[in-house]
């Protein structure tokens, strides 16, 4: 024996948890008369043991077919969340690819829509004779290709931004 | 993001699919499912001390047991890691802040019941075992349950609730110590 357990210890559980407590065994039940330990032991276990009988008999637990069944439902609702998920990643990934494909494509082909312009100026200027007239109608050019460049990134946009705002109903 | 509903036909679907998904077979589960869910059922009502909860948290406990992909060397293993985590559970749901304070399962039964003399003696030690084990840590709670309700040995309960086998001699002396204390001296503190 030490200071935190006995030896026999192990012998009293076995008893009381057996329902054979004190039983025969009168030695063991004259070493809980002076071992401190096991006189604790004896103590906490009946009522531990006592309580565990009773509330197993009267517990009422579901079937097992019903913790069962609500497993794999609960399973195959969480298989299905796991999968949604990559797909809303991939819907913001996309969108994200479409818009920076959008802008490097007006980036590249700003030079040609200038060089449009300029041409159409040129083309214009020498057949009216009034200067105001040709630097109004390459101004109109170049603003309807702004609205248009505009129209078109509101037209992949917007379907995006609607998603994303509608994707938490 | 968008919650992810099931309709009739996938529930249905998913009674099929538990077999892959779950790493026992549902007749294999049953037997299990026969043995453990009572003392485990009891376990978490006498951790937690309230019935209701222990409902949720059984279910929860053996859907996490499903879902693991652990390995079992026996019988006794699957058990002993069962009640880890529904030790686990009962920790967790401690650390969550309470929004209400339900009854003890204690007095519910012992207003319900006390049809006779012997189911409210009945319920009035439970009443005194359920206030003594209030003062006692959840853990010291649960080593005590497994070691003298369950009569697990000390490498089993140091298994299972993740301790050294030499933590839990001197653990389980304070907490034997402070219960017997405590059951000697009902209005008193250890």
């Amino acid at each position: 024996m030490n200071s935190l357990e006995c030896v026999h210890e192990a012998r009293i559980v076995s008893a009381v948890l057996s329902g054979a407590w004190p039983g025969e065994d009168l030695a063991l039940a004259a070493h809980t008369e002076y071992c401190e330990i096991c006189r604790e032991v004896v103590e906490v276990a009946v009522v531990l043991r006592a309580d565990h009988e009773f509330a197993r008999r009267e517990v009422q637990v579901p079937v097992a077919g019903q913790v069962w069944w609500r497993s794999a439902v609960r399973a195959r609702l969480e298989s299905a969340q796991a999968a949604t998920r990559p797909m809303t990643w991939l819907h913001g990934v996309t969108a994200a690819i479409t818009i920076g494909i959008m802008l490097a494509g007006i980036g590249m082909a700003w030079p040609t829509i200038a060089e449009g312009v300029a041409w159409a100026r040129e083309v214009v200027g020498p057949l009216v004779s009034n200067a105001e007239v040709s630097g109004v109608v390459s101004g109109v050019l170049r603003q309807s290709v702004l609205i248009a460049l505009a129209a078109a990134a509101c037209l992949v946009i917007a379907p995006v931004l609607l998603y994303f705002a509608l994707s938490n109903d | 993001m968008r919650e992810t509903t099931l309709t009739d036909m996938e529930r249905l679907g998913a009674f099929d699919e538990a077999e892959r998904t779950f790493q026992m077979t549902e007749e294999a589960f049953r037997v299990f499912y026969e043995l453990t869910a009572r003392p485990i059922r009891v376990y978490l009502s006498r951790m937690t001390g309230d019935d209701r909860l222990a409902d949720d948290l059984l279910q929860e406990t053996y859907y996490k047991f499903l879902r693991s992909n652990a390995a079992f060397e026996s019988d006794d293993h699957r058990k002993n890691y069962l009640f880890r985590i529904a030790t686990n559970l009962v920790h967790d749901h401690r650390r969550r802040p309470r929004v209400e304070v339900a009854a003890s399962t204690a007095t519910q039964e012992a207003v319900a019941s006390p049809a006779d003399a012997h189911s409210a003696e009945r319920a009035a030690a439970r009443i005194d075992l359920d206030r003594a084990m209030d003062h006692l840590k959840p853990r010291e709670r649960s080593l005590l349950w497994l070691a003298y309700a369950q009569g697990w040995s000390h490498e089993e309960i140091a298994t299972a609730l993740g301790v050294k086998t030499a933590s839990l001699k001197a653990m389980l002396f304070r907490a034997r110590h402070r219960l017997a204390v405590i059951l000697k001296n009902p209005g008193g503190r250890s």
